[in-house]
């Protein structure tokens, strides 16, 4: 609508809106839209003008939300409430169906396929646009959410504009209002007796004709490219954006963040208002044995323990962590991730906030002083398949059994998994393993033989003792393979040295396996193999171990942190050992294991010369959809389940062994 | 927790100390669940429910209501632990001390004398505390009283073997979650909320009240920034006192921030 034409735009009395609400109900909408409810403007199940707020605004201040009376008729005079579109078509809690492929049909299907047909009533330009954004998460990617899709499928959209602004509005600043744009079906412009109104699709189109209407007058255009401006005068705050991201990542340390922690509650109240906040968790649910074990999604946030908990250590512990956690990535990661902010300016943040912490002052707070940006991964946009039939929705899982149980070390075994002809994977990838009732976990692939696949699994929750118990025969869930591998290619006419610390061999020991094979030049494309473990009885794949320290191709050196009687090799830490070797700056080195050894092992070969893109990690995050969805595995501008585990080194630097990511 | 021997039914023990009996009770309030309930666990032990009373177990599963208040409380949750496999605690009297930690506060002996008019046959210790003071605990249910659904969610995940799925995060998630439109922020009402462990499913914002704690502090709980706001709304320091000293004032984050502002 930037570009005015007069001919689309039509005028409609205000007796029209009944027509369109009584219209949309008689196709079937389920109709949604603003309505008062306990002092605020939610939005909820509407069926005339009279639930909408008429002669209702609102007055909002940093933690403070007020409905005033405003004396005339109007229905859409105010801006955004406590409540956004989001939580319709990402409902705070779902179950999520097990999906199964029906054979006949050729499709896959999952018990929520059917989504209501509902009408969003008075969308704002800023809840659009946080729609889009959350397309991009959701639908946007390889992976598709089949509930979110279809949710948005069956989706009506009446926007409305904005002609009065809230002091907590900042769109203009975001780029995403005040004027409605896209992603419409109609879009309304509301003055004291007539709405301008405007179809944005072929069915908006429809509805449209049967409204009472005439075009539009000039006078009548001109008023509302006034109103517009005039919203955009009325910004109650604004936001700097240029180089924004850089500016955070930046400054991770600034005082700003200590300040700002000792006011948060990491109550989490702004990221569930927040109507791009994206995260959830899943957890099975409460179940006596009767019906099947179902699985539940819920609205998680960066403000809880859980959000980065692995193996029960967060690591996000402090608060200041999750504050810094949350606007990085809202203003900053994002746009790494998904090629926007994660911020639409709505202000619901500021106002929902029991404290009041306003982020546009935070951001200026640390603006002053501050270190120059420093630059961010670009996004990198992939080819999205769609959501068509053929598409394997997100949580679809293959049945698979145990063909055998390796135990490696205390707590620790290999399973040995048959899979079907078609599955492929690269060293580096992880699977999620499931069992119904218990729980998913990602696991690494730690290699395969005769069309089998193994997963050695360290038993430290109650899903991998589980996993842990499973005896031959026995069956499971599985899905992937998932996330990025070592660059095989990479290894090529170059010495190769794989560093391991514990259970870090699972995932290189592939590499292992297909460098052992290959005809190398001793002399100038050795492959070294340096691990460690803290005994002797925890190292694991001892008689691969064994074998590979016979092969004359490779130089592997083990080592243990604690002796015991019948050890007679090295003692000490991985570093210790490598210290000793040395370190061609043309070499690849590939790196897996507890974060403070790679930290160590970067540190080394970094003095050593050896650029960091020679550098290859395997990072671990709290991974739950495996897809970038969920958005518990984040580390800065990563998503680890989709743009690792494995990472160039060059890629992590600028945040590599910061706390609190 | 620990994974149970799945060959036969569990043999639960469900035992109380100082508390109400409401948590227990609501096990029988498991209307429609009970008779299930009945065919998964086998209840040996649990005199508010049924008898014959067998307190020595041994028990794969102990359930505990209430705090540690006396003597002989002290020699009994030693005894359970003892016969117990797996022992989990239902409530806030049992993970906090509950509202009898009030005594915590005060001069146990001036209220024995205010109290009692025989206080010398009184077998009480100073301080009302949580089970986890004196042996360890396998999980805390929370709450005053505790919620049906997480207790059938702790008891069905104990059966299975996987982590229950309950959440230590804030009652706002909870609140937001369900809809709900932030009391603090529309009304200027006091509320706990932020501070407070999940678990209720936010009941009291719904009715547009504050949330008062009863499930305890959750993790990370900025009772400082909160205590802040309050008085910024103009609550006194002795309002702010006593909000933070109900049914979990002896839980250390709530304990701490209450005598800031005695």
């Amino acid at each position: 609508m930037t570009e005015l034409k007069a001919d689309r735009l039509k005028s409609m009395p205000r007796s029209g809106l009944e027509k369109l609400l009584s219209l949309l109900t008689k196709k079937g909408f389920r109709l949604l839209g603003p309505t008062v409810s306990n002092g605020a403007i939610v939005i909820g199940d509407i069926a005339t003008t009279a639930d909408l707020p008429v002669g209702w605004t609102d007055r909002q201040a940093p933690g403070s939300y007020r409905l005033q009376k405003t004396g005339d008729n109007r229905a859409f005079d105010f801006v955004v409430g406590p409540h956004a579109w989001k939580q319709y078509l990402f409902p705070a809690r779902e179950t999520l169906h097990r999906a199964t492929f029906d054979k006949a049909a050729g499709l896959w299907r999952q018990s929520d396929d059917n989504a209501v047909a509902t009408a969003f009533i008075g969308a704002r330009a800023c809840d659009l646009a946080a729609m889009a954004i959350q397309d991009r998460v959701f639908i946007g990617g390889e992976y598709i959410d089949r509930g979110y899709h279809n949710r948005r499928q069956a989706s009506f959209i009446v926007a409305v504009n904005c002609l009065r602004a809230g002091d907590l509005c900042f769109c203009d600043s975001m780029g995403t209002g005040p004027e409605v744009k896209s992603g419409f079906d109609i879009c309304l412009t509301e003055f004291d007796d007539t709405f301008l109104v405007q179809a944005g699709s072929r069915r908006g189109e429809k509805v449209v004709a049967q409204l009472p209407i005439e075009p539009a007058t000039e006078n009548q255009c001109d008023d509302m490219m006034a109103g517009l401006a005039q919203c955009r005068q009325q910004m109650g705050r604004h936001l700097e954006t240029e180089n924004l991201e850089g500016l955070l990542f930046a400054n991770l340390e600034h005082p700003q963040w200590d300040n700002v922690a000792e006011r948060c509650l990491a109550c989490g109240n702004c990221t569930m208002v927040c109507p791009t906040c994206f995260c959830y968790s899943v957890d099975e649910t409460a179940d006596l044995g009767v019906a099947p074990p179902q699985r539940e999604r819920s609205w998680d946030s960066c403000f809880s323990q859980q959000h980065s908990q692995v193996n029960g250590a967060s690591f996000q512990p402090a608060v200041k962590d999750r504050y810094r956690q949350w606007l990085t990535h809202k203003l900053g990661a994002w746009k790494s991730q998904f090629g926007t902010s994660g911020c639409v300016g709505c202000g619901r943040c500021i106002a929902w906030c029991p404290v009041g912490i306003d982020l546009t002052e935070e951001v200026a707070a640390i603006g002053v002083g501050a270190a120059p940006p420093v630059p961010m991964p670009e996004h990198r946009p992939i080819a999205v398949k769609g959501a068509d039939s053929s598409t394997a929705p997100l949580f679809a899982t293959t049945k698979v059994s145990v063909t055998d149980v390796v135990a490696e070390a205390p707590e620790v075994k290999t399973l040995v998994l048959n899979m079907p002809a078609d599955y492929h994977y690269q060293p580096g990838q992880f699977n999620m393993l499931s069992l119904p009732g218990i729980g998913e976990v990602p696991i690494s692939l730690s290699g395969n033989s005769e069309g089998a696949v193994e997963h050695t699994i360290r038993s430290v929750g109650n899903v991998t003792a589980a996993l842990s118990a499973l005896k031959f025969g026995a069956t499971l869930d599985i899905r992937g393979p998932y996330g990025s591998a070592w660059p095989m290619a990479q290894t090529r006419d170059r010495p190769v040295t794989v560093v391991a610390g514990g259970i870090g061999l699972a995932p290189l020991r592939g590499v292992m396996r297909s460098l052992a094979n290959e005809d190398r030049d001793n002399d100038t494309e050795w492959v070294r193999l340096i691990y460690g473990a803290r005994r002797a009885d925890a190292l694991l794949f001892t008689r691969e171990l064994k074998q590979w320290q016979q092969n004359p191709a490779l130089r592997v050196a083990v080592t243990v942190d604690q002796s015991t009687r019948d050890w007679t090799g090295n003692v000490g830490t991985v570093i210790t050992l490598l210290r000793r070797k040395d370190i061609p700056v043309n070499g690849l080195y590939f790196v897996c294991g507890p974060e403070v050894m790679m930290l160590a092992v970067v540190r080394l070969l970094r003095e050593a010369q050896v650029p960091p893109q020679n550098i290859y990690l395997s990072m671990e995050r709290n991974m739950k959809c495996a897809a970038g969805h969920c958005g518990r595995c984040q580390y800065g501008p990563y998503f680890i389940c989709k743009d690792g585990p494995v990472f160039s080194y060059d890629r992590l630097a600028f945040l590599f062994g910061k706390q609190g990511f | 927790m620990v994974v149970r021997n799945k060959a036969a039914r569990p043999r639960v023990g469900v035992f109380k100390f100082a508390s109400c009996d409401g948590c227990q009770l609501t096990l029988l309030n498991c209307e429609d669940e009970l008779l299930l309930l009945a065919g998964k666990i086998d209840i040996v032990h649990f005199p508010e429910g049924a008898s014959p009373a067998r307190p020595d177990g041994p028990f794969d599963l102990a359930i505990v209501e209430g705090s540690v208040s006396t003597p002989e409380q002290l020699r009994e949750v030693r005894h359970i632990r003892s016969r117990s496999r797996v022992l989990v605690t239902l409530g806030a009297c049992a993970s906090s001390g509950g509202i009898q930690a009030l005594r915590n506060f005060a001069n146990h002996d001036e209220f024995r004398k205010a109290v009692y008019a025989r206080p010398e046959y009184i077998a009480s210790l100073a301080t009302s505390t949580p089970v986890s003071h004196h042996v360890p605990v396998d999980f805390e249910l929370r709450g005053c009283p505790i919620d049906k659904n997480q207790l059938l969610e702790l008891i069905s995940a104990y059966l299975r073997g996987r982590s229950p799925a309950i959440k230590n995060e804030s009652v706002c998630f909870e609140c937001k979650r369900r809809g709900t439109v932030c009391v603090v922020v529309a009304d200027n009402t006091p509320c706990l909320g932020p501070v407070t462990h999940a678990g209720c499913g936010a009941i009291c914002p719904a009715f547009r009240r504050g949330c008062y704690g009863c499930f305890g502090p959750r993790e990370a709980a900025a009772t400082e920034s909160l205590a802040a706001h309050m008085k910024n709304i103009g609550k006194s320091e002795q309002e702010i006192l006593r909000s933070f000293r109900l049914f979990t004032a002896g839980a250390p984050a709530f304990e701490d921030e209450s005598r800031r502002h005695e």
